[in-house]
């Protein structure tokens, strides 16, 4: 199945910041709940892994990302990725474009669009929660990304570095798994009364 | 009137054909006492997973099995490059096509099989499997027939590169298997030019899955002293097999030993022969020891032959009263990744050609176009003959719309064109003989019984009332099936003619065993068969013991599928019972001391003719046969017979079915279904209202939720219980049931087949009320399945 998802967020920092956040893979990757680098092969090259749980099964990720274009000026970068779940059962690719756009001097906005193709069993068994499971990991993936820029505009030279680090929020490397299924249902239940989704 | 007591008593006894004999098979069944493939156990049996791909089309770069055969408990990870020497990794399939055992080089479905891993139990061969590393390059899916057809769509099967010809003819685009028509094409063409009347409708029979309770599978062992292989398999058709086999493995077939133990229903899914029971065989004979492969549920969902993915195009030509004078059809019939169809030889879409139907159309003409696609392969017969049920389909659904276009009612429109009792045996303008039919009745016997006249009224009413929440459609079917292939001239299966078999054997006292070359999947052939050898021979059936399914034993027969096993099977077993009665009177005769002319044949005894106190009970006469039989004749009393059809059976019946459909939630409520059959003689009353039941319930099914849909991915979405819908009886509708009798007049006992009818004849039926409780809004077709969903979504459409 193809998911097709077009998200912005704005940051409360400078282009220059943000993009900085953006061309860091390994930080961005960080974000993204059960993702990881573990490996940078060159320049453009990084292999990493993503774990998953849909419904009551989990599926674990492994795939190489491929920096395709880098524009530090324009501020977009291109990024294609491809994957295998370990038990061999599904596949997964990624075709990803992101810019970031100076909204003002501390501000800006992080848009992406991407195409993630899905195959095999966690397509065939997953079909009716990707939706909303890809929303929640992209709701908590922005969550963190904006506390990085926030985290990285306190530590900013002009700012007062204690006290506004103590104020950033942490960034959860685990996701609550409890919390995180807890919306699943909840907007699985406000589906069915027509009400639009949460987050 | 003690002579009539001890008639009755000794008719009772014998339990022949006409009586509501309770079925042998259930009291092992009940109990859990069936035995079926999973409960074989044998020494040192091995277990075996299949690892599938991800991926609907695919190269395979690489397959690393090293982690796989390292891990504890493994004994082999079968892949294509290890069947290779042995010429096993494609095998031919039943459609004159092959298809990979094992993926060689690229896989061109999703869960195609690329490597077997053998293992100690079945969860360290599914932990293993998952350590096979398969290196995978993705390549353009296509799942759209009408898309493969495009000059620059993906080339799903490189392997056909450069064959212009394939099984049924010239190919005309990379992904085309065949092009199939019959009729007369420019005589229709004409009809349809010069018609006062013509319709025409688009129509998919989506892709659907026979999905028995019990899933594929086998085990094989290979005894390397004797040279033997004995393969038990849940298969429809076990000599087939055995013939398949031999002519993989180059082991004699005397050699080769198949059995079908109880099978847990089959409807089509259990005919084909399968990778995993090739791999099965392989990991046997390589390892010396038995290896079992069994399926899982979603497996066999998206794996072992699916049912229809039929897209029609019908085309009727009438006059203004509604008489029909054309039928024009085109199908594009996506077969999958390789065409694995179980037709006969000669058909490529089995028996479509019955597709005029009940109705006397003087012009018809077929083309069926055979497409591959990046889906699992198929096309079997899910609970009907041969793409009878997509023939079938067209042909009740066009008679509606026809009805609709003329503001005909719809069982009026029925009966001006149904092909008068007068008439048969009738000549179809596609070359089928129908034997016997009398629709007339049936259809005013249904009629009557549901007050059709009130129910039209009561309809009128409520969509006259814009407050009424629901809709009510009625759907009428009045449908000729076409079973009991076949006739050897027309039909046959890698070129065995489609006869079948019964051997039987009468034992000194009295009892006797009767062996087939058929296999009950639920029919009840251990209760039916003993019925009719009851009658025919004098042999009480509590006192015949039915065997089928084992190669050894059999005779040569193709098997239990497309109804045959009645019209074909069936008239064997009468056959043979009355060569054991011809040579009973000869015995009777010489025991009495009479011409055999002289005697009269009563139930279970030959008398003297006008002398009946001197008479020989069928007892008395077997044990004579082991010690005194007339001089020149051999000792024993057995008989064969293989029954080689002259022509097909053609059972009939009319339904009715009135659905109420909610206008805001699209939920639909069958409130009445009334099915009349017509199967000819009727052997056992129970078991056709059972069968009756069981097709009436899969066709429900079918029209309200079954379907195996894939995404553009590739993705098959239906793969699990919770997406395909299998009926409980919570779910099913009450039936009401009714018959009337016309016999076959070319079979031997008038016998036509019953178990699939109730399924052919209620899909369309379904349809129909569905598509009539939209009709007065225009609605002329919408596709099945009906669940609530799609028809919220068609009622939407109509700004209801």
């Amino acid at each position: 199945m193809k998911v097709e998802l077009d998200k912005s967020l704005t940051l409360p920092v400078a282009a220059s910041t943000g993009w900085s956040l953006v061309e860091n893979i390994e930080g961005m990757a960080s974000c993204m709940p059960g993702a990881k680098i573990t490996e940078r092969v060159d320049a453009t090259h990084y292999k990493g892994t993503i774990t998953v749980k849909l419904g009551p099964a989990t599926v674990s990720f492994k795939g190489e990302l491929e920096v395709v274009a880098i524009d530090p000026v324009a501020r977009t970068i291109h990024v294609i990725g491809k994957g295998a779940d370990t038990g061999g059962g599904s596949g997964a690719s990624l075709d990803l474009n992101a810019v970031v756009k100076e909204i003002g001097p501390d501000t800006c906005e992080l848009s992406g669009v991407s195409v993630v193709n899905v195959t095999g069993k966690v397509a065939a068994f997953g079909s009716r929660l990707m939706g909303t499971v890809t929303d929640q990991l992209l709701k908590i993936f922005f969550d963190n990304v904006l506390a990085k820029a926030q985290e990285l505009q306190a530590s900013a030279p002009t700012a007062e570095v204690t006290p506004a680090r103590a104020a950033a929020p942490v960034v959860e490397a685990k996701f609550n798994g409890l919390a995180f299924v807890w919306t699943i249902v909840k907007d699985f239940i406000a589906s069915l009364f027509g009400r639009p989704k949460t987050g | 009137m003690d002579q009539n007591v001890e008639n009755h008593e000794r008719l009772e006894k014998l339990e022949g054909i006409g009586c509501s004999r309770k079925r042998r098979e259930d009291p092992r069944f009940i109990q859990g006492k069936g035995n079926y493939v999973d409960d074989i156990k044998l020494p040192g049996m091995l277990f075996a997973v299949m690892v599938r791909s991800p991926y609907a089309h695919a190269k395979i770069k690489s397959i690393d099995t090293t982690k796989a055969k390292a891990h504890p408990g493994v004994h082999a990870v079968l892949t294509a490059d290890d069947l290779k020497p042995l010429k096993l990794h494609w095998m031919p399939t039943l459609a004159g096509d092959v298809q990979a055992v094992l993926a060689d080089g690229y896989v061109s479905f999703q869960n195609q099989e690329v490597a077997f891993v053998v293992a100690d139990d079945r969860y360290v061969a599914a932990d293993a499997a998952e350590l096979v590393e398969v290196d995978y390059e993705e390549l353009p899916v296509v799942v759209d027939p009408f898309k493969a057809l495009l000059p620059d769509a993906p080339v799903i099967r490189p392997d056909l590169d450069g064959k212009n010809v394939g099984a049924h003819g010239a190919r005309k685009h990379h992904n085309h298997i065949f092009n199939w028509q019959i009729g007369d094409k420019d005589k229709t063409d004409r009809a349809f030019s010069d018609a006062e009347v013509t319709v025409a409708q688009d129509m998919h029979y989506p892709r659907v899955h026979p999905c028995p309770l019990e899933t594929c599978g086998s085990v094989a062992s290979y005894d390397a002293i004797r040279g033997d292989l004995t393969v038990w398999i849940t298969s429809q058709a076990p000599h087939v097999v055995r013939t398949v086999v031999g002519l993989l493995s180059s082991i004699p077939e005397s050699k080769i030993r198949i059995i079908s133990p109880d099978i847990g229903g089959g409807f089509g899914n259990k005919v084909g022969v399968y990778p995993g029971y090739v791999c099965a065989i392989v990991a046997s004979i390589v390892l010396g020891r038995p290896v079992k492969w069994i399926e899982s549920r979603s497996e066999n969902l998206t794996t072992t032959a699916f049912a229809r993915d039929y897209w029609m195009s019908g085309e009727l030509a009438a006059d203004k009263s509604g008489k029909i004078k054309a039928l024009r059809v085109n199908v594009t019939a996506d077969h999958g990744a390789f065409d694995a169809c179980a037709d006969p030889t000669k058909w490529p879409a089995g028996m479509f050609h019955v597709c005029t139907g009940s109705y006397d159309i003087p012009n018809a003409h077929v083309s069926v176009d055979g497409v591959y696609t990046n889906k699992f392969p198929g096309g079997v017969s899910y609970r009907c003959s041969f793409r009878v049920t997509e023939a079938v389909y067209l042909v009740e659904r066009m008679i509606d719309v026809l009805a609709q276009k003329l503001n005909i009612d719809k069982a009026e429109i029925r009966k001006r064109n149904f092909i008068k009792y007068e008439q048969f045996p009738y000549l179809t303008p596609l070359g089928l003989e129908f034997d016997s039919g009398n629709y007339m009745p049936a259809l005013e016997k249904v009629l009557e019984a549901v007050d059709y006249n009130a129910l039209r009224a009561e309809q009128a009413q409520k969509r006259a009332d814009p407050t009424c929440p629901t809709l009510m459609g009625i759907g009428i079917t009045t449908f000729t099936e076409i079973v009991g292939a076949g006739p050897s001239k027309s039909c046959d299966i890698l070129g065995i003619g489609m006869f079948d078999s019964c051997e039987i054997r009468v034992h000194p006292d009295g009892s006797a065993i009767a062996r087939m070359g058929t296999i009950s999947q639920g029919q009840g052939h251990q209760t039916t068969y003993a019925q009719i050898i009851a009658s025919e021979s004098g042999i009480a059936a509590s006192q015949i013991a039915v065997e089928e399914g084992d190669t050894s034993t059999a005779p040569y027969g193709l098997g239990t599928y497309g109804s045959r096993s009645t019209p074909v099977a069936g008239a064997a077993v009468a056959r043979a019972s009355r060569k054991i009665r011809e040579k009973a009177r000869k015995i009777a005769a010489h025991l009495l001391e009479v011409s055999p002319d002289d005697l009269e044949f009563d139930l279970d005894q030959f008398k003297v003719k006008g002398d009946p106190a001197k008479a020989k009970t069928m007892k008395e006469i077997a044990w004579a046969a082991y010690n005194n039989v007339p001089d020149g004749m051999e000792m024993g009393l057995e008989a064969v017979d293989y029954y080689d059809p002259p022509n097909f059976t053609f059972p009939f019946g009319a339904y009715l079915c009135v659905v109420d459909v909610h206008k805001k939630t699209g939920e639909t409520k069958v409130r009445r279904f009334y099915a009349l059959d017509d199967c000819g003689t009727r052997i056992n009353p129970m078991i056709i209202e059972g069968q009756i039941h069981g097709g009436l319930t899969e066709g429900f099914a079918v029209a309200m939720g079954q379907e195996l849909p894939y995404d553009e991915q590739g993705n098959v979405l239906g793969g699990t219980l919770m997406d395909y819908f299998l009926p409980t009886s919570m779910e099913t509708p009450h039936w009401e049931t009714d018959f009337t009798v016309t016999p076959s007049p070319h079979h031997p006992i008038g016998a036509k087949g019953v178990a699939e009818s109730p399924h052919v004849g209620s899909i369309p039926c379904f349809s129909n009320a569905m598509v009539d409780a939209f009709a007065h809004l225009g609605t002329t077709h919408f596709n099945m399945p009906y669940n609530s969903y799609r028809v919220w979504q068609h009622a939407k459409s109509l700004g209801l």
